[in-house]
């Protein structure tokens, strides 16, 4: 520093700072969930409309041999519910650096979006009947099964992300990627709470 | 302190293998995130795929010609090639087109270095070339839509998913480009409306496109558990029509209308009329084309196909209501011409030419929804579909022409671009109205269907006739497209704004360097070079000098 000058004056020479980083990857993130949702909420329409014409039409909608129990699926919107606080609690951490909660919140994460997937295989099995048993059969094990994909897909990111956290390469100032990752899971969490109340609900 | 801790000025040349020289030939093609190499790349492929789809639809024409019976091919096959002549022209044809072009160009246009995700878009690429490749195979081999075979049409299902998921992706690179990476003072007022136009476009794709793999998903499911919902291979077109349709097929068209309002007002030297409102109209377009909810229905048994949309209160009012943006549209770029000094530049007549096409098939469509005229299942239906397919392409052309020595680094030839130009105009107009009138004789869509309703066949035969004539010189206008992109440059060298350009793109050299800019004017409206030319010829020699450079 130069003998005389205040702090004020040296800043006043320096570099204007970088503009804020645009939020490239959260926008595309974003986008893609858009898209990801819709190809599951697509499939959720075209059950509640052909189960909408059929009940219209004074039949049954769910044959009799096919059970949808409220137990599996309750119990993966409630994991997925969980899920999403912890996601919450992830990048909360994160942009406080506080790592050590970053990294337990985002384990916790990755471990109850895998809980989640047992209870999807629950709810299979406890239908007692076959994929090819019937259209409604058909439409509930590629709802299901579509959106365990996209949860697989959502875990894979959060796990990304966890580790570059743990690597080092998120940080509270810099932290988009767990920010991404959060918004496509709160999407995947959404849209099971769709499929949830369309199918185990209101069957 | 270690030895490689030392100052960087007191060590010498690194030990190990020279740095390798940048990847050139092919190589450089395959491995490359650049920007404008993958939108070369989706534009010569499409170019490629749509000469194909053009070739479908002149034989499915030619086959329409005699109503009696399937003279030139196998009444099976002429199935299969109606449904490919339509998925071509649309996902492997006109889409990947505007996808291509937006890839090039919409960095350049906001000011970027780059896409969002270049690795992404090159990803989309290589995948809707090698799911393209798969999904003509599959044809080949007696899939596709009512095909033969089990496990192709299997196949097909499956190449068409990944197609939409690549074009989903490239879509998702450009439309992130202009919402987070535009120059500093272009607020998204500011965007030139080929980049908006590819925001609302892409918006609507991405609500669209999955939609679409949804079904075929579950198309695909049924295939492979039973067949008992959907009818074998018989009703995977059922399923994937809608697409063809009004409003979803004017999907297609947003983007192009984009291409037009940029280029009107640069051959009209002066700015666009009313940039906002126009801004408003291509949003309010693209959303009267999100068109998802108006596809064939199910059903349980799999025997009927529910369309309780059809002749619906929201299905007529979007047929008129589309009318209002590209009338808007059009009246505004009349505005803009009539206050200009117009200079009738190729990128100007193809585009004028591209919007009256887009305008016939958006009108076409107002007739559709009347319940009265009763021609939606008509050939009425193939005609409109052929004016914004038509209009796309042409005003794609428009901004190859335009755009070219951006992409390309070098000006189209004028003659055979212009001629081109014409020429597909002028064919798919006369097609589209062919087939159109066809339909008020009831000439059924379905080239399959029962020709009991047709009134006046030798009338209709003769419209055939001059409908597949037309989709002839259409094609014809095509190549000469295709062959004025692939002729070399006649000069080595292209003004950096040859046309008088009034957004960023036409402030870096032709071709641009990596990373696009050197430096970027400041924006401070939707015309910032425009605004540097009026400034520069306004004010007085001394300033001349600054404001132009």
């Amino acid at each position: 520093m130069a003998a005389g000058s205040t702090d004020i004056e040296v800043f006043a020479g320096a570099p204007a700072a970088e503009p804020p980083r645009p939020r490239v990857l959260l926008v595309g993130s974003a986008l893609a969930s858009g898209a990801a949702a819709m190809v599951v909420l697509s499939l959720v329409a075209v059950y509640t409309h052909m189960r909408a014409e059929v009940i219209a039409g004074g039949e049954r909608w769910l044959p009799e041999d096919l059970t949808v129990q409220l137990s599996p699926g309750n119990m993966g919107m409630v994991t997925l519910l969980m899920s999403a606080v912890t996601v919450a609690w992830a990048v909360y951490s994160l942009r406080n650096d506080d790592r050590v909660h970053a990294y337990l919140a985002f384990g916790l994460s990755i471990l109850l979006g895998i809980a989640y997937i047992p209870t999807v295989a629950y709810g299979w099995q406890q239908m007692g009947v076959g994929i090819t048993s019937s259209t409604q059969a058909l439409l509930i094990f590629t709802i299901t099964g579509l959106h365990v994909a996209m949860t697989g897909v959502g875990l894979a990111f959060l796990a990304v992300m966890g580790f570059r956290a743990l690597g080092g390469q998120l940080t509270g100032r810099a932290a988009e990627g767990a920010y991404a990752a959060a918004v496509y899971w709160y999407v995947t969490v959404a849209v099971y709470g769709v499929v949830w109340y369309g199918i185990t609900i209101t069957k | 302190m270690t030895v490689t801790e030392a100052p960087r000025d007191v060590v010498d040349a690194p030990a190990g293998p020279a740095p390798s020289a940048p990847p050139t030939g092919l190589a450089a093609v395959v491995g490359s995130g650049d920007p404008r190499t993958i939108g070369r790349l989706f534009i010569g492929t499409s170019l490629l795929f749509l000469l194909m789809a053009g070739v479908l639809a002149i034989l499915v024409g030619f086959e329409r010609v005699d109503l009696s019976g399937f003279e030139v091919l196998d009444s099976d096959i002429v199935r299969q090639l109606f449904t490919l002549q339509s998925i071509a022209a649309v996902f492997l044809g006109v889409l990947p087109l505007l996808i291509g072009l937006a890839t090039a160009v919409v960095p350049l246009q906001v000011g970027a270095s780059t896409v969002a995700f270049p690795r992404a878009s090159a990803a989309a690429y290589w995948t809707f070339l090698a799911s393209g490749g798969v999904l003509l195979a599959a044809y080949a081999l007696d899939g596709g839509p009512f095909g033969g075979d089990a496990e192709a049409v299997s196949l097909f299902v499956a190449a068409f998913i990944a197609l939409l998921v690549a074009l989903a992706v490239a879509t998702v690179s450009v439309v992130t480009t202009v919402l987070t990476l535009r120059a500093p003072g272009m607020s998204l007022r500011r965007t030139p409306l080929f980049s908006w136009s590819i925001v609302v476009g892409g918006t609507v794709w991405l609500l669209t496109l999955p939609v679409l793999a949804a079904v075929l998903l579950l198309v695909y499911v049924d295939l492979q558990y039973g067949q008992q919902f959907l009818g074998g291979s018989d009703g995977v077109y059922d399923r994937i029509a809608w697409v063809f349709w009004q409003p979803t097929l004017y999907v297609v068209a947003v983007p192009a209308l984009g291409i037009i309002a940029d280029i009107v007002p640069v051959f009209a030297r002066r700015r666009h009329h009313r940039h906002a409102v126009a801004m408003g109209l291509v949003g309010l377009f693209g959303a009267l084309s999100f068109g998802a909810w108006a596809q064939i229905g199910f059903s349980v048994d799999g025997q009927s196909n529910p369309t309780d949309w059809l002749y619906d209160g929201v299905w007529i009012a979007v047929g008129f209501l589309a009318i209002v943006p590209v009338v808007g549209l059009l009246g505004l770029w009349a505005a803009t011409l009539a206050g200009g000094r117009v200079r009738m530049g190729t990128p100007l007549i193809l585009a004028l030419f591209a919007g009256l096409l887009i305008g016939g098939g958006v009108a076409a469509g107002a007739v559709t929804v009347i319940e009265e005229v009763d021609v939606v299942t008509t050939t009425w239906a193939s005609g409109q579909e052929l004016l914004v397919v038509a209009g796309a392409l042409v005003a794609a052309a428009a901004g190859l022409a335009f755009w070219a020595p951006k992409i390309y680094g070098k000006l189209l030839p004028d003659g055979p671009v212009r001629l081109g130009g014409t020429l597909l105009t002028l064919g798919a107009g006369v097609a589209a109205l062919a087939y159109g009138v066809a339909g008020l004789y009831d000439q059924p869509r379905a080239i399959a269907a029962s020709l009991d309703g047709v009134s006046e066949v030798d009338t209709v035969e003769t419209l055939n006739l001059v409908a597949a004539v037309g989709l002839v010189v259409a094609v014809v206008g095509g190549l000469a497209i295709v062959a004025a992109l692939a002729a070399p440059a006649r000069r080595r060298t292209v003004a950096d704004d040859p046309w008088g350009g009034h957004t960023l793109e036409w402030t870096t050299t032709s071709p641009p360097p990596v990373g696009n800019f050197a430096a970027l004017p400041e924006v401070t409206s939707e015309a910032p070079l425009y605004d540097a030319r009026y400034a520069a010829a306004s004010a007085g020699p001394a300033e001349r000098t600054e404001a132009t450079a």
